[in-house]
């Protein structure tokens, strides 16, 4: 028989099923911050040799690797340390509203949180600017008990 | 070229270790680094050892750093075993970059993932894949067939090889899947998932770590003053089944060839006095052995028959246990170096084999024995 031999590709669609997965984390520093954010409070672990104030806490500090236990109050007030405005999703669908996505320090805290911030126009938002969580009515004890934040107007 | 020394280890390994894999990862280094008398600070380079799919996440070891006290530190990955990263630790600190190495391979198969999903995905998408027809345990099966039939082996002596094990690894603290005075009647009334392969001729699943330090010549003998020298290395892949015979692996042959090359080996079978070997399942540790030049090819039978493989013979194959004992994917191959260590130091316990000078550690990864790596190590600097 003939048969015509030379480079073919083709496109064959296959599945990439990862079935479930059973996470494991470090429960202690998100169960301090959950179980205060219950009562409205931000609470985070310091590491007693360098003085970095973790929020959420590891169980350990990363940078002097050791054991981190103390527990301290942060504030539910914060700076914005950098933002950008959310126009479409991960697959390139643009939104229907433009959404501002800040870090922000915590009071208290040396990590950065990542929210969202309402009630202000995106080109009026800076970098430096003074925001406060929006908690809502009825805390249950999850990271979702901060709705969004708003800019502090003085 | 430099020489380079294994001068420490640690190693976990259980059915559930019951706390994350930072945790575990932070609890085996620090105290590690702490029996080492050592800080993270003293380590020139990391070497992970952990798989994306494992851990739910590409890129594993970006949570892994942290943990081992890789914060802001050199630091790389090898997705394979553990034999693979000690082996391109061994080349970074021959370098000359590098004085100290850590090498941390870890994952949580026993309560986190079915290891056997981890491999089906590792199958030709375009074809193995769509086909479905193969996976760990069934690859197993056809494999162990293919040698039994091949070299005229019984189902007995692959109950003979998983007893043996299973004895081992009962005698040797770091395995959980010991089974004392077990006997090869009990494998062969254990339950059979694709025959020939039962229950007790596969391993546990596992979630463990392991650790190493490696050190180049002065900074070993500062470490320690036994410290065990990297004499010979070989890390080759093949196909996992279309182009071979898999009755034999040539992967094996060919790395051990090369490995006994660079330590001046000439004849390994009185030259090592232990080896360590990665039988993920009983039928593979006769594979693995005759390709390594141990015992002649097809003689499983007659080597269990004789217990020529046996903790108090001339020739000692896992005197840990081996896979059988306990076996965490990535882990598992630097478990091997690190029983070596153990037993080259004298520090192997119950499994302790007398005037233990040279041995040899095999780690593999992929289906049919597809991808080997082995390290000779020595108590004789040479």
């Amino acid at each position: 028989m003939t048969f015509e031999m030379g480079p073919e590709t083709r496109q064959v669609e296959a599945m990439w099923d990862v079935s479930t997965y059973n996470y494991r984390m470090d429960g202690t520093g998100i169960r301090l911050l959950t179980e205060g954010m219950k009562e409205k409070k931000l609470r985070g672990i310091r590491c007693g040799e360098c003085g970095m104030v973790y929020m959420p806490g590891p169980s350990y500090c990363r940078k002097c690797f050791v054991d981190i236990d103390e527990v301290v109050e942060v504030k539910d007030t914060g700076t914005v340390m950098s933002y950008c405005v959310t126009m479409a999703d991960v697959r390139g669908n643009p939104i229907e509203e433009f959404r501002i996505s800040a870090m922000i320090q915590f009071d208290g805290a040396d990590t950065w949180f990542v929210g969202t911030v309402t009630g202000v126009e995106w080109q009026d938002f800076k970098v430096g600017m003074r925001v406060k969580a929006v908690w809502v009515d009825e805390p249950a004890g999850s990271l979702s008990d901060i709705d969004r934040f708003e800019v502090i107007t003085d | 070229m430099r020489k380079v020394a294994i001068v420490g280890q640690k190693q976990i390994n259980a059915a559930d270790v019951g706390k994350s894999r930072e945790r575990m990862l932070f609890e085996l280094c620090r105290d590690f680094y702490k029996e080492m008398g050592i800080t993270r600070h003293d380590i020139d380079t990391f070497v992970l050892c952990s798989n994306d799919f494992y851990s739910g996440h590409t890129i594993s070891n970006v949570f892994e750093d942290c943990p081992v006290g890789a914060y802001m530190k050199d630091e790389t990955k090898v997705e394979a075993d553990g034999v693979m990263a000690a082996t391109y630790a061994f080349i970074r600190i021959l370098s000359g970059l590098y004085d100290t190495a850590v090498v941390v391979a870890s994952s949580q198969g026993g309560s986190v993932m079915r290891p056997y999903l981890q491999m089906d995905y590792s199958l030709n998408p375009t074809y193995d894949r769509q086909v479905d027809l193969l996976n760990e345990v069934n690859a197993a099966a056809l494999q162990a067939r293919a040698y039994m039939d091949e070299f005229g082996v019984s189902e007995e002596v692959l109950d003979k090889i998983a007893a043996r094990n299973l004895r081992n690894a009962a005698r040797n603290p770091y395995a959980f899947n010991g089974k004392t005075d077990v006997t090869p009647a009990d494998v062969a009334n254990s339950d059979v998932l694709y025959e020939p392969i039962k229950a007790m001729h596969c391993y546990p699943f596992t979630d463990g770590a392991c650790v190493l330090l490696l050190a180049a010549e002065d900074r070993a003998k500062e470490l320690t003053d036994a410290p065990v020298w990297i004499k010979g290395v070989g890390d080759l892949l093949e196909t996992y089944y279309p182009e071979r015979d898999v009755s034999r692996s040539k992967s094996v042959k060919s790395s051990a060839e090369r490995a006994y090359k660079m330590a001046g080996i000439s004849d390994p079978a009185s030259e090592l006095d232990l080896v360590e070997v990665s039988a993920k399942f009983s039928y593979q540790e006769p594979i693995i052995c005759e390709a390594l030049g141990l015992f002649p090819e097809g003689s499983a039978g007659d080597v269990a028959d004789r217990g020529l493989a046996d903790m108090d013979s001339a020739m000692p194959v896992s005197p840990s246990g081996g896979a059988l004992g306990a076996y965490a994917f990535c882990a598992g191959g630097l478990v091997r170096i690190a029983e070596c260590y153990r037993q080259l130091t004298g520090g192997a316990g119950d499994t302790q084999v007398a005037d233990a000078h040279t041995a040899l550690a095999h780690g593999q990864d992929g289906l049919f024995l597809q991808h080997n790596a082995v390290m000779v190590v020595s108590t004789e600097e040479g």
